[in-house]
């Protein structure tokens, strides 16, 4: 296994990017960008209000036009991941909202997409149990390596991708996303592969987060 | 991962610190820090902080979450009956009842209109209920709570800002009244107001020294005063 094929495409962030939300962040993974902004706790509409916990919500805005089907599973994901890290019982009654809008697809959308999120909520200062990070990888069609977080292009040539997302804790796995064809084997190893990977999105974090507390 | 004192802290990380303090000696977790079982952990993103016993992290946060006695700016937004509500920027509106005002009684109500602005003490903040504020302290004294007055200026901030300045050892507000003359009223809930005796650009020039402040570290506040200073005698 060589360094390169454990490493990351360049990773860019900026927190509290939006002036209006309760917290905000915009994030490049190499060429793909997206924004998020969180908002809450927000007093929560009636019929979706719960009386013990907060109400998570999520919404996705592709680039252009409307959201479509593939949009709405994106939004579940990530409501879903950003649910298992909140501790929604300190927030009961109400309602916690997070908005990403795509700027750029260039391959790992979702891995993006879970990341701003992520970094959206450390900013706004909601309480977590954990901190999340997603890695995106695929196995080549012709050569059946594994690549970590490949681009556009070279998903173009892919077997199979699989988008994973793993706490802080103990790297355990929380969400799972996969496509293509693949053996039970090769997605073991997938997974693995990318659990090596994720520390180094937590670092990233960490260093995104010294940098601006020790400015304010 | 573990964290030390006044190091940055992720949520999700182990604080070991609590652990070198006699075992005997009561410990207290501020805001941003949780217990499981025997272990504590971080919640939220932060620097840690440590006086004797007292653990928090100081974190970057804009929404409110109410707490018991704590004081806030907020603003009259409905009349229902006994009750004002109020909008303190939190999930849920507080509610001001027209008898928590000095000398106030059933047949002398206090002359308060939606839009007003008043500075009140939290006297109920609990996850599970509705906040409600007062505008008079134990002894029925008003002291510096109440409704602010109409030509003044509110503006809102990040909370963190807000317990920057309001640090004991924080000079920028010394440092403004050196040069101009205001009220101000800073509410915990990232809510300022701020009447100028003097003109409404002094007012803002106050306002855009505190904004300004946000990221200027305490010992360069005298250069920010100076420079705020400066571009209103332009003005002028």
């Amino acid at each position: 296994m060589t360094e390169n094929e454990y490493s990351l495409r360049f990773l860019n962030c900026e927190l509290n990017y939006l002036s209006v939300t309760d917290g905000s962040a915009i994030f490049m993974q190499g060429d793909t960008a997206v924004i998020a902004g969180v908002y809450g706790p927000v007093e929560s509409k009636l019929h979706k209000m719960f009386y013990n916990k907060a109400n998570v919500e999520a919404s996705f805005r592709p680039m252009k036009g409307p959201p479509s089907v593939n949009d709405r599973l994106m939004e579940s994901y990530i409501k879903d991941v950003c649910e298992a890290s909140l501790i929604t019982s300190l927030y009961p009654a109400s309602s916690i909202s997070v908005n990403i809008q795509e700027l750029e697809d260039c391959g790992g959308l979702l891995a993006s997409v879970i990341n701003a999120s992520c970094l959206a909520l450390i900013n706004s200062g909601l309480a977590m149990k954990f901190i999340f990070a997603a890695v995106c990888c695929m196995i080549d069609k012709e050569s059946e390596n594994v690549i970590i977080d490949p681009n556009m292009k070279q998903l173009n040539n892919a077997k199979a991708a699989f988008t994973c997302v793993f706490d802080n804790l103990n790297k355990d796995i929380i969400c799972c996303q996969t496509s293509g064809r693949f053996t039970e084997k090769e997605l073991l190893k997938s997974i693995e592969m990318c659990r090596e990977t994720v520390q180094t999105i937590f670092t990233f974090y960490r260093d995104i987060v010294t940098k601006y507390a020790t400015a304010i | 991962m573990e964290a030390k004192a006044e190091k940055i802290v992720m949520p999700g990380d182990i604080i070991k610190d609590t652990q070198l303090l006699n075992k005997k000696q009561k410990i207290i977790l501020g805001p941003g820090l949780r217990t499981d079982g025997e272990t504590v952990y971080a919640c939220k993103a932060g620097i840690l902080k440590h006086r004797s016993n007292v653990f928090y992290v100081d974190n970057f946060q804009k929404r409110y979450i109410p707490s018991q006695g704590e004081n806030v700016v907020g603003i009259v937004t409905q009349k229902a009956g006994d009750i004002y509500k109020v909008d303190i920027g939190a999930s849920e509106q507080a509610s001001l009842s027209y008898l928590a005002f000095e000398g106030s009684s059933k047949k002398n109500r206090p002359n308060i209109q939606i839009g007003d602005i008043v500075y009140a003490k939290l006297l109920v903040a609990s996850k599970d209920m509705e906040p409600e504020i007062v505008c008079v302290d134990s002894f029925g004294k008003k002291g510096k709570l109440g409704v602010l007055s109409t030509n003044g200026m509110l503006f809102t901030c990040s909370l963190s800002l807000v317990r920057k300045i309001l640090k004991p050892n924080c000079p920028l507000l010394r440092l403004l009244s050196d040069e101009l003359k205001y009220e101000l009223a800073v509410g915990i809930n990232g809510k300022i107001w701020i009447k100028s005796k003097t003109s409404v650009e002094d007012t803002i020039a106050v306002a855009n020294a505190i904004l300004a402040a946000e990221y200027t570290v305490p010992s360069e506040f005298p250069q920010l005063c100076d420079s705020i200073m400066k571009s209103l005698v332009k003005l002028k």
